[in-house]
């Protein structure tokens, strides 16, 4: 047991001390080339498995404690969206019981469905964002979303809730295939993102 | 002069291994007095200066920083505060620096 702990503890202060003397050598050859670079970057001996923070907002993030300094960054996917579980989105409302065919007039009933959701929702403020299936051109859903996610907020403002954004995306951000009917009906929606 | 400084280098990390801080094995844990998984860091947001939200957490002797993204990718710019500025319990190390 003594003999693998001091064969360990030689082979770190090796390590350390062949670190060390890269270290002088980088810093005395002022022309390091980038093949030293590359070996010099490469940190054999370490492996870094960051672990996951999910934020109060449900989106992940890469955590990591190497000892006295920590490093964190967002988790994104290769698309550059953040990896998110379904926490703070707190209301997704399907836009035929909303709105009708290719208007961004909000029917009464919507009306009063809206005002009792953002005097219930109990956040900070709220982000609003319009989808639509993909009939139409992507100009025209981009504008509808956009025009239909705008009339959604004004009703939040109407009873006080803070609005912090207001976007569109068309028919680019899906949920569902537009292959059949009822997925059609799945992504026309206006989703309100809560923030508390 | 640098053989001052190399030296001064080396008793520098030689007295960090005397404290333990040498190499570290499992970089998902915080090590010291309050030795935990780090997915239960507790953040608060700091408002930047461009009025836009950060997670900001304080575990002691590390600290992290991070966006606050929506799930679309944009930043969140809630007015929950005055740029620069921080709201909410961040400081949950158990020895803040």
């Amino acid at each position: 047991m003594g003999k693998i702990f001091s064969k360990a503890v030689s082979a770190s202060l090796a390590g350390a001390s062949a670190a060390l003397l890269a270290l002088a050598v980088s810093s005395n050859v002022a022309s390091a080339q980038s093949t030293e670079v590359t070996a010099a970057t490469t940190h054999k001996s370490d492996k870094y498995h960051p672990g996951v923070w999910l934020d109060p907002d449900g989106c992940e993030h890469w955590v990591m404690d190497d000892g006295v300094e920590g490093y964190g960054t967002n988790r994104l996917t290769r698309q550059g969206l953040p990896v998110c579980h379904d926490v703070n989105v707190c209301g997704v409302m399907n836009t035929d019981q909303l709105f009708a065919t290719d208007s961004h007039r909000v029917s009464a009933s919507g009306k009063n469905r809206l005002r009792s959701f953002f005097q219930s929702a109990n956040a900070f403020g709220y982000t609003i964002v319009g989808h639509t299936d993909s009939r139409a051109s992507d100009e025209y859903n981009m504008r509808l979303s956009y025009n239909r996610a705008n009339s959604v907020a004004a009703i939040g403002n109407s009873v006080g809730a803070r609005i912090i954004d207001v976007r569109g995306y068309g028919e680019r951000m899906p949920v569902a295939s537009n292959g059949s009917a009822a997925g059609m009906q799945q992504n026309r929606r206006v989703e309100i993102l809560c923030f508390k | 002069m640098k053989t001052i400084k190399s030296s001064v280098l080396v008793l520098a990390i030689a007295s960090l291994s005397a404290c333990g801080y040498g190499h570290k094995v499992d970089k998902t844990v915080d090590r010291g007095y309050d030795s935990k998984g780090l997915s239960q860091l507790k953040a608060g947001i700091l408002v930047n200066p461009d009025g836009c939200d950060t997670w900001l957490i304080d575990d002691g002797v590390e600290g992290y920083w991070m966006n606050r993204l929506d799930r679309y990718g944009k930043p969140v710019c809630s007015g929950r505060a005055a740029p620069g500025t921080v709201v909410g319990e961040f400081k949950r190390g158990s020895d803040p620096i």
